[in-house]
């Protein structure tokens, strides 16, 4: 197809060539088209077929109102082709189709449409209740909006900013543009979003006089590089706003330039005042077969020949209710288009001027009538035109309908914020009302459509924004409100909604397939406001968000009742206003984790590693996953563990022990210099949710320990209880700067003693004992003597920069013995086999302190203290119901259950927490929460493994620990 | 989203910035001569103002305090103090 190639108001590279591939086959599109108008240009009409009556559906508006021109683009469903710019290699292919869109073998089901009332699912469906699931897959196979394979990985990249701004302007438009200036010129921080990708918006495309022989195409780009000449601006082309919310905050979504680093990115500013200044869309209007392929929209046949370059048909008949229709079909004759007539709805009120010129070039002129059902298989091939009561018709032949009703203001960023509208009668459009404060409406959405009105009622909108901003008199904002009083005011609008149909095939809402009978239904059985009758006949529910029923629904409903008086509303509009990506909203780097000081180098050291909450830790040595060599060595040589993410604390000032008393269960005023004392943390449930180790650094200075996945919360959590109180301390959050060594195994001291200048015999330095101390007088080291793992144990807490100095001299000095890696799983079956507890694995949200054992922590003389925890923990004493913690072997040398297996008789009685086939043991042992009936020792406990069907495998209840019971090995 | 919440050191900031700290109730009841149920209450009852009410905020991803603010929850804004008191 030739295109023009000499409009000034072009946006395409006529001359270029865009390969792309449709249905498999080669095609070209010119640069700057979306894909919509590559396909148009090539002379596809089908683009897709309805959702529920596989009806043909082509190209319709320009905005992606309609799910009409959804495709799947490169592997991706439901793209909105008339949105989304061309790009090389693009593979497009068609959606909800059976064989093809022009050729679809589901197209029968629009002759059943009989049996398909609305509410037909609703009523039909729900008995019996078998039914549904096989119906379900029926229906979902032959409805739909296009399929996405489960394991499709999104492309490209995804980004986010969070800009503030002293004023948001939403459109770019004249008027738009026009308040940008008016705030930019005061000097505030103005941000302009506009969703096409050029400024510019209903001038853009127009070739009518402004003033003084300059058109409208001129003065938008007159007004663009104004725009773009003030720094202050910020200007965000192809950016749709999809939400609004209260202190102003403006969310909306950038589609990337070929040059961005971005494909898309999702944007939420903060500003202080906000102008609306959307535009219009045009109302949809509704007659027999209104949406088959060669019917579109006046703007849209306009801007295909304006500003793609594309004549829109060959014989063209215009059915329109407002002068924009009259001059796009001026154009467009202009332009070449052979009209065949022109029906306006209205009996008068057309521009003379227009009127004058439509004479003048003999365009055959009907007022008082309308489009009221199209002819052709697929496509247009003639229209009946009829008066507006219906009683004389016509038929002429076209393949091309511009049909229009006329205009629809672009509400939704006022109401999402919680304006409201009112009807008016004058415009026939739904009017802000009650505007949100510190946000002003101006532009065509008001019903204006008088060229310096338009920018007029910007500059007010944008002085009243600077107003907001403290940065505009009073007077200023008289002023202008004076000139556009003196100015043409909003035009009237035509009230027609429908032709005179009976309304089977007239469809008011294209996504879901909803015509005027179901809406008549719908009312008919009792649904009498929009906000119902949506919900019953899903008009408005589909991808369009609304786009074409909009307005026409509450106008329609409050025509079918005869309301005088129209109170009715629209539907509620929700963001997002114009559908967004999901991978817009997730963003960019989703794999974020922390590493330890140790990272490389334990992976060096051949570590498998495991997300383990927000770290990445070393939980495997080798490809054993049941570690058998890494638990054999810390047994009976030695081995180091990175304990890096371990939370590490400073509390220190004159109250920082009552502090430490309000929130651990023990008596912490007996914490001993060079002593470690181990405590827990509740909640004031009682539930612990915290342990670890405390010691005293010097006066009123405390060192302390908290299990990984709490450190994030320990700050808040302390600072929370205490937050009466006003006393003085410091609490420091020391888990990154330091990292820990855990040095373990009989041959621990050897290597230690190597390293350190300080005496490591028990004798000086014992069991449960703390020291701190420097290494070639640089280092600094805090050592304690723990048993987690049940060995000869030291936990060396060095600054994060020392880290890995200190485990190379470990390393050096243990090489002699041999000594190993082991990792985060090695640990967890040591400290299990000496019933060590892990919060979160021998514990859930519901286990308190005294479930899992831990009741001798708990000192009860405490009682000033206010200590949290404790009034549950008293309660909870003398409950029998509760959990226990209890140890069990397998029977018959059974293998392990899998951690979370179900106690079980007939009931669920509790679950196993950790079990492993221990090689210390050389049987397979585990802990597990029972019901307290089960807790006694030489209790068979029967456990439930999942997908293990009716097969059951057995334990017994035995003493705690397994291994070394007396505590030896830790204190030798 | 849109909240915005002024913390007394860092001043007006973002809401995703703060943890929400429940409703005001004073201070931890003495533990002498506590019944279950006032525990109960004071720990797990809230008032659910439809309307503006104290309650307190952490400033986790900025000075690491607490402190109190009034809101409104029927429009999700902070209330001045001084509006609130009056
Ligand atoms: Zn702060």
């Amino acid at each position: 197809m030739n295109r023009f190639n000499h409009l000034p108001t072009l946006k395409v590279d006529s001359a270029s060539k865009i390969a792309f591939v449709y249905k498999g086959k080669k095609y070209y599109g010119a640069k700057g088209d979306t894909i919509a108008t590559a396909l148009f240009a090539n002379g596809i009409r089908i683009f897709s077929r309805s959702l529920k009556y596989h009806r043909p559906r082509g190209l319709y508006s320009l905005d992606g109102e309609c799910s009409n021109t959804c495709m799947e683009v490169d592997g991706i469903p439901n793209v909105r082709c008339e949105n989304t710019l061309l790009k090389d290699g693009m593979v497009i292919k068609e959606q909800n189709v059976k064989g093809s869109a022009q050729n679809d073998m589901m197209g029968f089901i629009d002759k059943l449409d009989w049996m398909m009332p609305a509410g037909f699912y609703y009523n039909t469906m729900h008995k019996p209740a078998k039914i549904w699931p096989i119906a379900m897959k029926q229906i979902r196979k032959a409805a739909g909006l296009g399929t996405l394979s489960p394991d499709f990985d999104m492309p490209g990249r995804y980004d986010e900013i969070y800009p503030t701004a002293d004023v948001v302007i939403i459109g770019g438009g004249p008027a738009g543009m026009t308040a940008a200036i008016e705030a930019g010129k005061k000097g505030l921080r103005v941000i302009l979003m506009e969703s096409r990708p050029w400024l510019g918006g209903c001038f853009e495309y127009r070739s009518r006089e402004y003033q003084n022989r300059q058109t409208l195409n001129e003065r938008a780009h007159q007004l663009a590089n104004e725009v773009n000449a003030l720094d202050n601006i910020r200007v965000f082309t192809h950016t749709s706003a999809v939400g609004v919310y209260n202190n102003n905050l403006v969310t909306g979504f950038q589609i990337g330039q070929e040059e961005d680093p971005f494909t898309e990115r999702y944007l939420e500013i903060r500003a202080t005042s906000i102008v609306v200044a959307a535009g219009c869309i045009e109302r949809p209007l509704i007659f027999d077969h209104n949406e088959r392929p060669g019917v579109m929209q006046a703007a849209c046949a306009l801007r295909l020949a304006k500003t793609y370059g594309i004549l829109p048909g060959k014989k063209a008949v215009f059915s329109v209710g407002h002068d924009f229709g009259l001059e796009a079909a001026i154009e467009l004759h202009d332009l070449g288009l052979p009209i065949a007539c022109i029906a306006d709805i209205r009996e008068d009120g057309q521009d003379p001027f227009l009127m004058k010129r439509i004479q003048a070039k003999n365009i055959p002129f009907h007022k008082g009538w309308v489009a009221n059902t199209t002819h052709g298989q697929k496509e247009v091939k003639a229209v009946t035109l009829s008066g507006i009561d219906g009683l004389i018709t016509k038929k002429v032949n076209c393949d091309l309908l511009v049909a229009s009703a006329g205009m629809t203001p672009v509400t939704g960023h006022i109401t999402v914020n919680q304006g409201k509208l009112c009807y008016d009668s004058h415009t026939n459009f739904f009017l802000p009302k009650e505007m949100p404060e510190k946000m002003h409406a101006a532009g065509t959405l008001l019903g204006l459509t008088d060229p310096v009105s338009i920018e007029t009622s910007g500059k007010l909108a944008g002085l009243k924004a600077a107003f907001d901003c403290e940065n505009c008199s009073i007077k200023d904002i008289g002023d202008a409100k004076k000139e556009l009083e003196a100015l043409p005011g909003p035009a009237r609008g035509s009230k027609l909604v429908t032709a005179p149909v009976q309304g089977r095939k007239s469809f008011i809402c294209f996504d879901e397939d909803t015509t005027i009978k179901n809406i008549k239904q719908a009312i008919d059985k009792g649904f009498d406001v929009p906000e119902l009758i949506k919900r019953f006949t899903s008009a408005g529910t589909g991808p369009g968000q609304g786009g074409i029923p909009g307005h026409n629904l509450p106008l329609y409903v409050a025509k079918y009742q005869a309301l005088q008086d129209i109170s009715i509303k629209p539907t509620t509009v929700r963001p997002p206003l114009v559908p967004t990506g999901i991978s817009t909203y997730a963003g960019t780097n989703h794999k974020m984790f922390k590493i330890t000081p140790m990272d490389d180098m334990q992976r060096k050291d051949g570590g498998i590693f495991r997300n383990i909450g927000v770290w990445q830790r070393a939980r495997y040595f080798s490809s054993d996953l049941s570690c058998k060599k890494e638990i054999e060595n810390v047994r009976s040589n030695v081995g180091m563990l990175d304990g890096s993410t371990l939370g590490k604390f400073r509390i220190h000032g004159p109250d920082a022990l009552k502090a430490l008393q309000r929130v651990y269960v023990s008596d912490m005023s007996k914490v001993k210099e060079g002593r470690i004392k181990y405590s827990a943390m509740c909640n004031d449930d009682g539930c612990v949710i915290d342990d670890g180790v405390v010691v005293k650094q010097g006066e009123n200075d405390y060192y302390f320990t908290t299990s990984t996945g709490r450190a994030g919360q320990t700050v808040e959590w302390i600072r929370y209880h205490t937050r009466y109180d006003g006393w003085d301390f410091s609490l420091v959050n020391l888990t990154d700067s330091m990292g820990v060594i855990n040095l373990s195994g009989p041959n621990a001291r050897k290597v230690l003693e190597k390293v350190v200048d300080i005496d490591v015999s028990n004798e000086a330095f014992g069991f449960s004992e703390y020291k701190a101390f420097k290494i070639q007088d640089t280092i600094p080291v805090k050592a304690m003597r723990l048993g987690f793992v049940g060995e000869l144990s030291y936990e060396l807490h060095v600054p994060s920069s020392y880290m890995k100095a200190v485990w190379l001299m470990l390393k050096d000095a243990g090489q002699e013995f041999n000594i190993q890696n082991f990792g985060v799983e090695a640990q967890n079956v040591l400290r299990m086999e000496k019933c060590h507890i892990i919060l979160g694995q021998e514990s859930e949200q519901r286990t308190n302190l005294l479930d899992v054992g831990l009741g001798f922590l708990w000192d009860r003389s405490k009682t000033d203290t206010k200590t949290v925890g404790t009034v549950a923990l008293r309660q909870a004493e003398s409950d029998q119901s509760r959990f226990r913690l209890v140890g069990f072997e397998m029977e018959n040398n059974g293998r392990a259950p899998r951690d979370g297996s179900l106690i079980v008789d007939t009931k669920v009685r509790g679950y196993v927490c950790t079990a492993r086939d221990s090689f210390s043991m050389n049987k397979a042992v585990g802990m597990a929460l029972v019901e307290a009936p089960l807790a006694d020792i030489g209790t068979r406990l029967e456990i439930f493994e999942d997908e293990c069907g009716d097969e059951r495998i057995y334990g017994k209840v035995v003493k705690m620990p397994f291994y070394d019971p007396s505590g030896q090995r830790m204190k030798m | 989203m849109a909240l915005t919440i002024t913390c007394p050191i860092c001043g007006k900031r973002n809401g995703y910035e703060f943890r929400y700290g429940g409703e005001e109730k004073g201070p931890r009841p003495d533990e002498a001569g506590l019944t279950p149920e006032a525990w109960c209450d004071y720990v797990h009852m809230n008032n659910c103002v439809a309307g503006v009410q104290e309650e307190w905020w952490f400033h986790k991803d900025g000075c690491g305090s607490w402190f109190k603010i009034h809101r409104d929850t029927t429009t999700n804004l902070e209330i001045e103090q001084t509006e609130a008191t009056e």
